[in-house]
């Protein structure tokens, strides 16, 4: 147990903290380079840029989404705020990294109360949430099996991470509870660039890009074509 | 996936193990991440990222010659491949160096402050000078790729007509440096092995060089065949062999004729030296020339690349040699052996990967392989064509971008997780303790262990009515006069003076968290500071800490300052009076900077007829 826990705490948390920094810098670099290579190829090069400013800021604050569904954007927005802040702002997460690199948040870190309460708003909503989305017809038509597993995952690092801060329990308990929270939240960082949940860096661009898309032509089919080395021939 | 898919995927791997790595030389320092020892302190870097990147890249003047100078017009095909190797091989060479360079943010302190007799400063200039030249020389090609663009155009017609001078330039700028690249080991007759070392070395370098470039346009131009399909030029090839042949015969008989003109044959079988430079011949002279020279296989692709790259790596591994590996003091049985550590071989591997990518790069995207018939009769079929819009070779330049970056995050985690940073600071550099000292009237202190020490009369300041608290200003519980290496143990780090892991644990003193830390703090920094300044607090408990009249009132960390630190802001405090009004040090050097000026060897005491004697508790030697 003991070894696990060091090999967790070392060489593994290195490992998928540093993919995860690097691969969301990839997909940032990835979706900046795509979209303006993107307009290379476009044909019709005018871009609508005040509408695409719109739709881009207007997805990082949703507001919109009030207008149809209050309740679940409500929830989500919840779910959002706490789970960005508690991990980020947690003064034993603090304590941690000013250990490790002698920098850290810790002056403006949430007190124990508040974190306390931002956690349990977080598995709240984050239950709430895949509740909402499997008890409405559209949303389960719309989901794929992993927008049920995501939320579900990163809630259980919470659990365990409130386990390990409030209950009174043994040595081997508690080694237990805080092993399971680190591997649970490697497991979200190394799998956080290659998912879905890459849209925490990914929204701006992602609508950004889907914006200038419609002024595209189609060039798929000529591409086919060329790579064949079919050009001119009856396929 | 394709050959040249392949080669990238491969390439962007080490450039990410490369990374990670690079962080750590950064981080830690060349000491720890390297094998590198005062014994042998040029190790791989030097030889293979300098000394073998700058001969690698002779092909860049080798091949201007032949095609300016010499005229022949037929290798024109592969000049500007060859100055683009050269060009990215320097770029590769002044990368490397940062890497080695204790201090690389100072590289410009050559430009600035010369010092004209070094080999290493004219080495220095002329490959900052080349560098520029082959940035010249390559420009064309660069801008010719926006004919439209006035500005462009215009330089470009520029750089077409001084293009010879530029090229007779180039050629000056790289005898000199290649050959200087020698003379710099001219310097250590003594330390290089009787076999390597010879009044000649500049020659040899600079012939090796020669040989270098032809060779290594050969395997650059074999290789980006193979990878891009793409027809070699049998002309150019033919060419290149035969130059290549005469180049290391020429080069053989200055090697053999000067070592047995020295009478350094002796030497030839035995010793390591001797496995070391018979390695290096075959590799060198042995097996290009056969495969060279011999019918029937010097024709065909595959042998011929073997016979360049086994030149390439012989001419490298001399560089490496004579950089290092064959010192008298490293290949003598008492020393240890300089190998190179991973950091120094992945660091070299990535900055080559690195060059090679973007070799790649401007292959794919500027003409650098020229579509000229190289004679009237032999024409090359495929050279491949680069559009930004068209599929090329399977895949896309999207999926080929998502498949790469992938690949270098996934190298570049793994190694930086498999490195771990515990046993790096383990390696580190010794601490040094302070040896104790108590009852003795004279301390001799000797920090550097060089036998140069100051010395320190506990009788003599006692004489002059100074209070004890003004230098035992701290006493350890239950002491009284508690000597300075207590609690400044370490001599250049910093030491424990409280010990707060005891304080707290159960086998310890057992004292509550709270008795110190404010229990109605739970964030910020606010916790880790204690509730009562330290003095009230430890008072609590250890009454005789604090000596009465200590010239000490703050305590504010429970870290205490290096021997060395103490002991000077102790002393300065008071001499400092003494130094304004003593004229000859003040006429010398009013400042301390010079260390010097206080520690002078005693005229008293030799620290070194002292050491190892009984003093009987006269005198204690520190440390």
């Amino acid at each position: 147990m003991d070894n696990l826990l060091e090999f967790a705490k070392g060489p593994l948390f290195r490992l998928t903290f540093a993919i995860m920094i690097l691969g969301l810098i990839r997909m940032v670099g990835l979706a900046i380079m795509n979209g303006l290579e993107a307009k290379k190829l476009a044909s019709d090069t005018t871009i609508a840029k005040k509408y695409v400013r719109k739709l881009t800021f207007g997805f990082i604050l949703p507001i919109r989404a009030f207008r149809t569904r209050p309740l679940y954007a409500a929830v989500s927005i919840l779910f959002h705020i706490g789970l960005l802040i508690t991990p980020v702002f947690l003064f034993d997460h603090s304590l941690l990294f000013d250990r490790a690199v002698n920098f850290s948040l810790m002056d403006i870190s949430l007190s124990k109360e508040s974190a306390d309460m931002l956690t349990m708003l977080t598995i709240i909503s984050g239950i709430l949430l895949v509740i909402m989305r499997a008890a409405t017809k559209t949303s389960r038509f719309l989901s794929r099996r992993q927008d049920f597993v995501w939320p579900l995952l990163i809630v259980v690092p919470f659990i365990s991470g409130f386990i390990c801060a409030n209950a009174a329990m043994s040595p081997d308990g508690y080694n237990a509870a805080i092993l399971v929270h680190i591997l649970s939240a490697e497991l979200i960082f190394i799998i956080l660039p290659f998912s879905k949940i890459a849209h925490c860096v990914l929204l701006p661009f992602s609508q950004w890009i889907t914006a200038r898309s419609w002024k595209f032509i189609a060039k798929g089919p000529e591409d086919v074509v060329i790579a064949l080395n079919k050009e001119g021939k009856p396929l | 996936m394709d050959r040249i898919s392949k080669a990238k995927s491969v390439l962007w791997i080490i450039l990410g193990i490369a990374g990670a790595v690079g962080i750590t030389r950064f981080i830690f320092g060349l000491g720890v991440t390297t094998n590198l020892t005062d014994n042998t302190p040029w190790g791989f870097w030097i030889g293979f990222d300098v000394m073998g990147g700058v001969a690698l890249a002779a092909g860049g003047f080798v091949i201007a010659a032949i095609n300016y100078i010499f005229g022949n017009e037929r290798m024109h095909p592969i000049s500007r491949a060859a100055i683009l190797t050269a060009f990215l091989g320097y770029i590769a060479v002044a990368v490397g160096l940062l890497f080695d360079l204790g201090l690389p943010w100072n590289i410009w302190h050559m430009m600035v402050f010369w010092n004209p007799h070094s080999p290493l400063f004219e080495v220095g200039w002329c490959v900052m000078l080349y560098l520029s030249i082959l940035f010249l020389e390559f420009a064309p090609v660069i801008l010719e790729k926006w004919p439209e663009r006035k500005l462009l155009a215009k330089i470009h017609a520029m750089l077409e007509k001084v293009k010879i001078p530029i090229v007779i330039v180039g050629i000056m700028l790289s005898t000199l440096h290649q050959s200087s690249l020698g003379s710099l080991f001219l310097a250590m007759p003594f330390k290089l092995h009787p076999i390597w070392y010879t009044p000649i070395l500049p020659v040899i370098f600079f012939v090796s060089a020669i040989c270098l470039g032809l060779t290594m346009v050969m395997v650059e131009g074999l290789a980006t065949s193979y990878l891009y399909k793409k027809e070699e030029h049998p002309y150019v090839l033919n060419t290149l062999r035969k130059s290549a042949i005469v180049m290391l015969l020429i080069y053989a008989a200055l090697r053999f004729g000067d070592i047995f003109y020295r009478g350094a044959d002796k030497l030839l079988f035995t010793g390591t030296a001797s496995i070391l430079f018979w390695l290096e011949i075959s590799f060198t002279l042995i097996i290009p020339l056969i495969i060279f020279s011999t019918k029937g296989i010097n024709k065909k692709v595959s042998w011929m690349f073997v016979g360049a790259f086994s030149g390439v790596f012989g001419i490298v591994m001399n560089r490496l040699n004579v950089g290092g590996i064959a010192h008298v003091n490293n290949i003598a049985e008492s020393a240890t052996f300089y190998l190179p550590s991973f950091t120094e071989i992945t660091i070299s591997a990535g900055v080559v990967s690195g060059a090679v990518l973007i070799f790649f790069y401007f292959i794919e995207n500027f003409n650098v392989w020229e579509e000229k018939p190289v004679d009237g009769t032999l024409e090359v079929k495929s050279i491949p064509k680069f559009s930004s819009n068209k599929v090329y070779l399977g895949s896309t330049k999207v999926t080929n971008r998502i498949k790469f970056s992938f690949f270098f995050v996934i190298a570049f985690g793994v190694t930086f997780a498999s490195i771990s940073g515990s046993t790096i600071e383990n390696k580190g550099i010794e601490e040094v303790k302070v040896t104790k000292a108590r009852g003795g009237d004279t301390l001799i202190i000797d920090g550097n262990r060089d036998g140069f020490a100051v010395t320190f009369k506990h009788e003599f300041h006692k004489s002059k009515n100074i209070e004890c608290g003004s230098c035992h200003h701290m006493n350890k519980p239950g002491d009284k006069s508690t000597g300075c290496y207590e609690c400044h143990s370490g001599m250049y780090s910093e030491g424990d003076g409280f010990k707060h892991d005891w304080h707290s644990s159960s086998a310890g003193a057992g004292q509550s968290c709270f008795k110190c830390h404010d229990q109605n703090v739970s964030k910020g920094k606010g916790f880790i500071k204690s509730i009562k300044k330290a003095k009230d607090l430890c008072l609590e408990c250890h009454e005789d800490m604090f000596v009465k009249n200590s010239n000490i009132d703050k305590y504010e960390t429970f870290k205490t300052a290096s021997y060395a630190d103490a002991m000077h802001g102790l002393c300065v405090n008071c001499h400092e009076e003494t130094l304004k009004t003593d004229s000859t040090l003040k006429r010398l050097k009013p400042n301390l900077a010079n260390c010097s000026n206080c520690h002078k060897d005693d005229y008293e005491l030799k620290v070194k007829q002292m050491r190892g004697k009984k003093l009987m508790n006269k005198s204690v030697i520190l440390p």
